[in-house]
């Protein structure tokens, strides 16, 4: 396996107190990687610091081979690394169009910004519609959309989603899981974070599990659903 | 009691006033919404443009035009370095101490004008030709005030297109309402900032040179309550709305102008005590300005 992103032993401290310890991980070329674990266990965290908001205090990222320990997060967006931030996260107070410009604002070749604006607004036909609509004024599931939307709108290679499906109706959290899909089957490689495990371990070809700030469970899907404290814990039986 | 011809000039008066306020409220808010900062230092630019032109245009006697772009360059230069120097060092430290630095600077660049130039005032000449005299029979104005009155509403117009056309202006908001994602973007919050800071500043030293023209005398602390007016202006327009701070300075320059021309001339001397209790008023009646959205809970 060629791995697009590799973690290796990384530690991340707020003030003196540790949020990840000695994390290991690694997602391969086409994946769908899931990140589990508890709220507080560190998946947030983890993501911040691939994207490069939080500084690692030790270990180091590699991406795409390179070593990107020390690059600030808008080099990393142009690397190909896009994160969903947990809450969505998009601007309120913009329209829909301008979110989801602000996606590409890294990029030159206007033209194909544009292009993949249409093909944005062909996966969200519900976005068309809202285009020129405040992005604070869309449902939460409309929201969720936009925000991945605008993180498409990247190019991304790789792509961070924090809890895509955190506050959404179940109809829409199926939805989501089939995007998620299609997002793959499109070359994106992705790194999936979720609270609630069975819909990401369903999607995932590997599986974390996080708890207080270290890996404590790696393996297949198969591997870590057959595990007792993964069905007692994550699986609600 | 009071012509309409006596109403109608002093409205005049009070747009025009209400044009200052408002192009320096504008440079006021854009760096307001971005970093919780009320820039004090940014009345200093309207002394420092007001002397500036004053050196350019009538010591050194450079054409018009260049002056104005001299002016516009300088106020622009000035707003880079205090960014540089001033605030970006204090990016992510508690709001209170960019506060601070901007009362600093603001009294450094006061003090630093003082004695470069005098404590006197000087004064300011229009240029001649926009000095010409029409008399209406409604209203009698000179050429100055069509000139402040366009080019503010050129500024403020361009500024605004700025903010909503170009991809540099919609950043410029994104910043504002959250500068962690826009971060995340792939944004260069830092560029982001510096380029408001010189927008704003650059607007303020050619308001500088709009007030000289108007008003006849500039001073080395011309820039302190013309500049917390302006803020006051941001406030009763509504923080973080770029419209609202607009709205703000004509409201407030209307106000200031039209109170003190309908009350009795005793209360001349009460001009700036009416412009707080406007703000009292418009902050009781709606906390979050004219045209204000509510802050969220910044966590």
């Amino acid at each position: 396996m060629i791995s697009l992103l590799k973690v290796e032993k990384v530690t991340v401290k707020y003030g003196v107190i540790p949020a990840v310890r000695e994390l290991e991980l690694e997602v391969g070329r086409g994946q769908i990687v899931a990140l589990l674990g508890a709220n507080g266990a560190g998946k947030t965290t983890t993501l911040k610091t691939i994207v490069g908001v939080l500084r690692p205090a030790r270990g180091r990222i590699f991406y795409d081979g390179k070593d990107i320990t020390s690059l600030p997060a808008p080099q990393r967006v142009r690397l190909g690394i896009a994160l969903v931030p947990e809450g969505r996260g998009i601007f309120n107070r913009l329209t829909v169009r301008e979110n989801l410009l602000l996606g590409a604002y890294h990029r030159r070749d206007q033209g194909g910004v544009l292009q993949d604006l249409e093909e944005v607004y062909r996966l969200f036909p519900r976005l068309k519609e809202r285009e020129n609509q405040i992005a604070g004024t869309l449902s939460g599931g409309e929201q969720q959309m936009l925000a991945i939307g605008r993180g498409l709108m990247s190019r991304p290679r790789l792509m961070l989603l924090d809890e895509p499906s955190l506050g959404l109706a179940p109809l829409v959290v199926r939805e989501l899981y089939t995007l998620i899909r299609r997002i793959r089957e499109s070359g994106v490689t992705i790194l999936l974070v979720e609270q609630s495990a069975p819909m990401a371990i369903g999607v995932a070809d590997y599986v974390y599990v996080l708890e207080t700030g270290m890996v404590k469970i790696a393996g297949t899907p198969r591997e870590v659903e057959s595990l007792e404290e993964v069905k007692k814990v994550y699986l609600g039986g | 009691m009071f012509s309409l011809s006596y109403f109608l000039q002093q409205s005049m008066n009070g747009v025009i006033l209400g044009c200052i306020y408002a192009l320096l409220a504008l440079g006021m808010t854009v760096v307001y919404g971005i970093l919780r900062l009320i820039n004090f230092a940014h009345g200093a630019l309207i002394t420092l443009g007001a002397f500036f032109m004053y050196f350019v245009f009538f010591r050194l006697g450079l054409p018009f035009v260049a002056a104005l772009f001299l002016v516009l360059g300088f106020g622009g230069v000035m707003g880079l370095v205090l960014d540089l120097v001033a605030y970006r060092k204090l990016r992510g430290g508690p709001e209170v101490a960019l506060l601070i630095t901007s009362l600093g600077f603001y009294t450094f660049i006061e003090n630093l004008t003082k004695l470069i130039v005098s404590p006197q005032p000087y004064a300011f000449k229009t240029p001649e030709f926009l000095a010409t005299l029409y008399r209406t029979p409604y209203l009698t104005f000179r050429t100055v005030d069509v000139f402040i009155i366009l080019s503010s509403l050129l500024i403020m117009l361009a500024f605004h297109l700025f903010v909503k056309r170009t991809k540099l202006g919609i950043a410029m908001r994104a910043t504002a309402e959250n500068l962690e994602i826009a971060n995340l973007m792939g944004i260069e919050v830092n560029r982001v900032i510096s380029v408001a800071f010189v927008l704003g500043s650059a607007i303020a030293a050619f308001t500088g040179f709009l007030w000289g023209a108007k008003y006849g005398q500039i001073s080395y602390d011309m820039g302190f309550l013309t500049g917390v007016k302006a803020f006051v202006a941001v406030v009763v327009g509504g923080v973080g709305s770029i419209p609202g701070a607009m709205l703000g300075g004509f409201v407030l320059g209307l106000a200031e102008v039209l109170s003190i021309a309908v009350l009795p001339t005793r209360f001349a001397e009460y001009r700036d005590g009416i412009v707080f209790a406007i703000l009292i008023l418009v902050l009781l009646i709606r906390p979050s300005g004219i045209m204000g959205i509510r802050e969220e809970v910044r966590v």
